[in-house]
């Protein structure tokens, strides 16, 4: 029974693991193929200075596309379901930042980003959609064990040889 | 796979590592919070080279020094007319002084034009127009920043003029600068004539609007369907900014 429930939990996380893969991927993929775009998003939150501006908006991309090969692969999944779960705080502060100033932005999440006219915002359904992702990530930090991982291989790798030269 | 094989396997483990204890090796250690080291040590690796991918890219498209305008300006209509008037490649590029995307285009490409402007391999009609309006508050920061812009030529500033109000860009949403603000700007880098005039009477706003609404109207311009800024064409024909090579591509043909 407690094996059930155990092997259910692993299905869970690992349908946790590749969904923030997923994410991370996409959204990351969008912003490196229109890096103008990704530059006027993160201009638009208003809370970095110009030449900080840039470097993010070069390296924010590429940064959430390593996430999502890390995570698709299975590698480290609690550290980089941590480093996610960063990122993804940063993006919550971002937008609640805007949001509370009263700017017009879109979070620019899946590409896009920028001004839009003050009836245009959609800062809840933004914070919402963090929030799940957040829990994903959540999820993978307090118990990262998943099915179809490299960390499982490399997890296994001693414990295989001890057993073999016990057989 | 049952709970007893699962318990075996720890019961081995744990055997495992006290034959190793004993014979004095030292098992490889679950590392930080759990996580395999050599897993930790990829996801370093992954991480570390994904900066170094983006600080690359950054540092390759970070413009090189600024350029000094050596090349005449003249107002022709609502637009500033760059470079010398027999230059092979004429370049029209529209702009509006709020547009983020704006501020980029200069800080990328504001040295290669200005480089080619003063050889004299280009003259570049810069069109200021007012599509953004309404994203400052109060209203009209583009009008008046276009405006300001082409009482720049007459008052022997332009080049720098234009390029310090991209340089210092006030963010969309917010008021922008006030007239009073744009005409000090300008007085900073040696504005004559009547410019305070020129900038406070907001002397080309009507000129600016209709010039604008030309420019939207026109489908050669658009893409989708939609006119935006920044758009450029090269000798009449709309360019795709998406190729960041379309200036030294657009030189080569020359």
């Amino acid at each position: 029974m407690k094996q059930g429930s155990g092997q259910v939990l692993d299905i869970i996380g690992t349908l946790a693991r590749l969904g923030l893969a997923a994410v991370w991927l996409v959204s990351g993929t969008l912003k490196a193929l229109d890096p103008d775009q990704t530059y006027v998003a993160v201009r638009a939150y208003d809370v970095l200075p110009t030449e900080l501006v840039g470097v993010v908006a070069e390296v924010l991309p590429w940064l959430e596309i390593a996430f999502g090969v890390l995570l698709l692969l299975g590698v480290g999944t609690r550290l980089v379901a941590g480093l996610s779960a960063l990122l993804l705080l940063v993006f919550i502060a971002g937008v609640t930042q805007a949001w509370v100033r009263g700017l017009s932005i879109d979070c620019g999440c899946f590409g896009g980003g920028g001004q839009v006219a003050p009836g245009e915002t959609a800062y809840g359904v933004e914070l919402l959609r963090d929030a799940g992702f957040l829990v994903l990530a959540g999820w993978l930090l307090v118990r990262p064990r998943t099915l179809l991982s490299i960390d499982e291989r490399l997890e296994s790798r001693p414990v295989a040889r001890s057993g073999e030269g016990r057989d | 796979m049952g709970g007893a094989s699962r318990n075996e396997r720890q019961r081995r483990q744990e055997a495992a590592r006290q034959r190793l204890a004993a014979a004095g090796i030292t098992p490889k250690k679950s590392g930080l919070a759990g996580t395999n080291r050599t897993s930790i040590i990829l996801v370093a690796i992954v991480v570390v080279v994904a900066v170094a991918v983006g600080v690359g890219v950054w540092l390759s498209r970070t413009s090189t020094e600024p350029v000094a305008a050596n090349y005449p300006v003249a107002l022709d209509g609502t637009a500033v007319a760059a470079g010398q008037a027999n230059a092979p490649i004429t370049i029209d590029v529209y702009e509006d002084y709020l547009c983020p995307v704006c501020e980029r285009f200069e800080t990328t490409y504001g040295p290669q034009l200005a480089t080619a402007l003063n050889e004299g391999k280009i003259k570049v009609n810069y069109h200021s127009t007012s599509i953004l309006d309404r994203f400052s508050n109060p209203p009209g920061y583009s009008t008046l920043a276009a405006n300001a812009g082409m009482c720049a030529v007459p008052a022997g500033i332009w080049p720098a003029f234009h390029k310090e109000l991209f340089d210092t860009q006030p963010a969309e949403g917010g008021p922008g600068f006030t007239a009073a603000q744009l005409v000090e700007k300008g007085n900073a880098l040696g504005a004559t004539g009547d410019w305070q005039e020129c900038v406070t009477s907001n002397r080309h706003a009507g000129a600016i609007t209709a010039a604008t609404n030309e420019a939207a109207a026109n489908p050669a311009l658009q893409t989708d369907g939609q006119f935006g800024t920044p758009t450029v064409a090269i000798n009449g024909q709309k360019i795709d900014l998406g190729n960041r090579d379309w200036l030294k591509e657009a030189l080569g043909q020359g």
